[in-house]
């Protein structure tokens, strides 16, 4: 993906830098609602049923506090990444059992390819740094957890 | 140190179920085992203990890996970890 992609994947609408709520299922939705404001998602109902299934085949609280909910879905026309963060943490099901305070979601059309999976290893690669994480942590501004994305994804 | 190169057969790749159930069987042994695509170097294998290391491979269906196992239960880990890759993903 090039700047523009990417820029356009990770809109700063899609950026919440303000608490989420505590539970897992409720982030998952919140994540998704940035989304539906943001006006990416034609079918809100659907996304969700396919983020939900993804979760139950095996949670993406992948640890080190990260959780990246992800699915390919016919309720987005275009790739949609979202993100906010948590400083009280909250219970991904990750098999570290650390709770999750960094959360990404991925969504991509049903047609394309790989897409989601390649966003989602190239930032787990990136996440997998203590430095990544902390800088995420520490944004003041939503335009700048974008550009540490965008930087990191790229 | 015990090594091996094994192809991964569940179609979707190291994601998801097979991901998850690799990290899980990794840290059932006695053993520091870490893991790569084929050809990479030691210093840049990452730890099978870890869900978002794996993830981070981005491994598809059909490639190759090399796992490195270290620890009294090495060779049993190594077998296990090939075991599970060998399988599809409906049987798993």
């Amino acid at each position: 993906m090039n700047e523009t992609e990417l820029k356009e994947l990770i809109d700063v609408e899609l950026i919440s830098l303000d608490e989420p709520p505590a539970e897992k299922e409720a982030v998952i939705e919140h994540l998704l609602d940035l989304a539906v404001e943001a006006g990416r998602v034609s079918d809100r109902e659907q996304a969700l049923a396919d983020l939900l299934a993804r979760e139950e085949e095996s949670t993406t609280g992948v640890g080190m506090g990260i959780g990246i909910p992800h699915a390919k879905t016919a309720g987005v026309a275009e790739p949609t990444l979202a993100f906010t963060r948590s400083s009280e943490g909250v219970d991904f099901g990750a098999m570290d059992d650390e709770p999750a305070t960094l959360f990404f979601m991925i969504l991509v059309p049903e047609a394309s390819s790989d897409d989601h999976l390649q966003i989602l290893s190239s930032l787990s690669r990136s996440l997998v740094h203590e430095e990544t994480r902390e800088k995420l942590h520490a944004a003041e501004t939503s335009e700048r957890v974008q550009e540490i994305i965008i930087a990191e994804v790229a | 140190m015990p090594e091996r190169v094994v192809e991964v057969v569940p179609e979707e790749g190291l994601h998801a179920r097979p991901a998850s159930l690799f990290v899980e069987t990794a840290n059932e042994y006695d053993a520091e085992v870490s893991v790569g695509p084929e050809g990479t170097a030691d210093d840049d294998l990452v730890s099978a203990s870890s869900m978002l290391a794996v993830t981070g491979l981005g491994v598809a269906g059909g490639e190759k890996l090399r796992i490195v196992a270290e620890g009294a239960d090495a060779a049993a880990a190594l077998d296990a970890l090939e075991e599970l890759l060998s399988t599809p993903e409906d049987e798993l």
